[in-house]
């Protein structure tokens, strides 16, 4: 494991939104899904597919908005997201299982 | 109503239920009331793959090393998912084709069951590769106990649902003796019910209990044993995956009442009979799971981490159908499962990939340095 450095400061035209999930706090960006940064952040989400058809990596959206830039084959429960393929638009916060 | 192949009437078949609407007549697709059904077809037709391009020559020597509890895991494991793909490669075809009415679900049916006749065939084409004798494997299926009460609990509520409809083609509505059965009500909700529970029970065989058997198969190749058998099981888990969210979109379908305002009044009536099936299913996957182990565990799997994977699944599949989870484990037990089961075709390796994310603000305080063991800055 390398050391941890001090986080840069982010792009200034990077769109940067807070994801709270229980007590910590994600910075994420629009670049990519959300299940590939949380993963980069040390935190495990359930997945398979990666691509939107399988349903596993759905997570509780508790606050806040996330887009698809493709609409996934899995069926998106309300109130849920699907972590691999959601972009992030805003602030949220997320929770797994009560 | 008698079944017909070709119905004459004119109908507009989006304005038709999933099921128990008129048969479909023409098999057409460029207008659609579910389009999802018809991207699963194309996305499942995107998987094709045949067994045979598998190869298990070094599965064979690696079967014959194996300690002899560890080929009872991985035989009997390998008989559960013929047992398992046995009833999936018909069961669809022949309880839910009588009875569709939408000609992209009609279709995604039969491309769904076709697929599973590849999984069928793949089994064939491992017990082949490692052992002399195929007929000992094969036959046991009928005859093991362990094996046959996991036949009885996938298969009932197709089989109730096949008898229901057979009786309501032939003769219609009302309450039948049907001799050695007893007698039989048909009248739409009880079908309407039978179809729903066998929905329910389907996506319990395809997402809890093929996955449970899916970590078996992984846990070997963990140990960088049986690896052509896992890669084979790669792409079975992949196809299974599609399958699973076809039932769940049928059968959310059916709970919002977007397709059918009946159906969502049954499906409400029967929530608890459907926790009850995902319940029980999983208690009988973690009885299956002490039988697996009964004469040792393995590196890295045992029954009673296998239990609490059974457990976890079966809390993901219940909220994915609008269920509230049952079971206390929340974490996965074998989180290593996911890379086996994610396809070949998709990068996972967030350490490669460029970092574009931090932690801060971090005000959990039990947080230690375990904590960042999985990433890299
Ligand atoms: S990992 Fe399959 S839908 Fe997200
Ligand atoms: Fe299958
Ligand atoms: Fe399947």
């Amino acid at each position: 494991m390398t050391s941890i450095s001090k986080p840069k400061a982010p792009e200034k035209k990077e769109q940067v939104h807070r994801v709270l999930l229980g007590k910590k706090q994600i910075l994420v960006t629009e670049d990519e899904p959300l299940l590939v940064q949380l993963e980069r952040a040390g935190i495990h989400v359930e997945y398979q597919c990666r691509e939107g058809y399988c349903s596993s990596c759905s997570i509780k959206l508790l606050w806040g908005n996330v887009i698809y830039p493709f609409e996934p084959l899995a069926w998106v429960q309300s109130g849920y997201l699907l972590a691999c393929c959601a972009i992030v638009k805003s602030d949220i916060e997320i929770a797994f299982f009560d | 109503m008698s079944y017909s192949t070709f119905n004459r009437k004119h109908f507009d078949s989006t304005k038709e239920p999933m099921f128990f609407g008129e048969n479909v007549n023409v098999a057409r697709y460029d207008q659609q009331k579910h389009p999802i059904f018809e991207k699963l077809i194309e996305k499942q037709l995107s998987f094709f793959w045949r067994p045979e391009e598998v190869d298990l020559s070094t599965d064979r020597k690696d079967f014959q090393r194996l300690e002899e509890h560890e080929q009872h895991i991985f035989l009997s494991n390998l008989k559960y998912q013929t047992l398992l793909d046995s009833v999936q490669g018909r069961s669809p075809n022949v309880a839910l084709l009588p009875i569709v009415s939408l000609p992209e679900l009609e279709t995604w049916i039969e491309t769904w069951s076709f697929s599973e006749t590849i999984h069928s065939r793949s089994y064939t084409h491992i017990i082949r590769n490692i052992v002399n004798d195929p007929t000992k494997i094969f036959d046991d299926i009928v005859t093991n106990e362990e094996i046959t009460k996991r036949a009885d609990s996938v298969s009932k509520y197709y089989d109730r649902l096949i008898e229901m409809v057979n009786l309501y083609n032939t003769m219609g509505m009302g309450t039948f003796d049907v001799p050695g059965r007893g007698s039989i009500e048909i009248s739409m909700p009880k079908l309407k019910k039978a179809l729903y529970l066998t929905i329910a029970s389907v996506n319990v065989l395809e997402a809890i209990r093929f996955y449970v058997s899916f970590a078996c198969s992984f846990a070997f190749a963990e140990r960088t044993l049986m690896e052509g058998n896992a890669k084979i099981i790669k792409l079975i888990a992949r196809d299974e995956a599609l399958h699973l969210t076809g039932t769940q979109h049928m059968l959310n379908l059916m709970a919002s009442g977007k397709d059918d305002p009946e159906m969502a009044v049954i499906a409400a009536e029967c929530q608890d009979e459907v926790r009850q099936i995902f319940i029980e299913a999983a208690e009988q996957e973690k009885e299956w799971a002490t039988y697996l182990f009964k004469d040792g565990s393995m590196i890295g799997l045992n029954a009673q981490i296998l239990g609490q994977y059974v457990e976890y699944i079966t809390n993901v599949r219940m909220q994915a159908v609008g269920l509230e989870t049952c079971f206390a484990t929340k974490h996965n037990p074998i989180p290593w499962i996911n890379a086996w089961l994610v396809s070949d075709n998709v990068q996972v390796a967030p350490q490669e990939a460029e970092i574009s994310s931090y932690l801060v603000g971090q005000t959990d305080n039990s947080l230690d340095d375990s904590d960042f063991d999985d990433f890299d800055l």
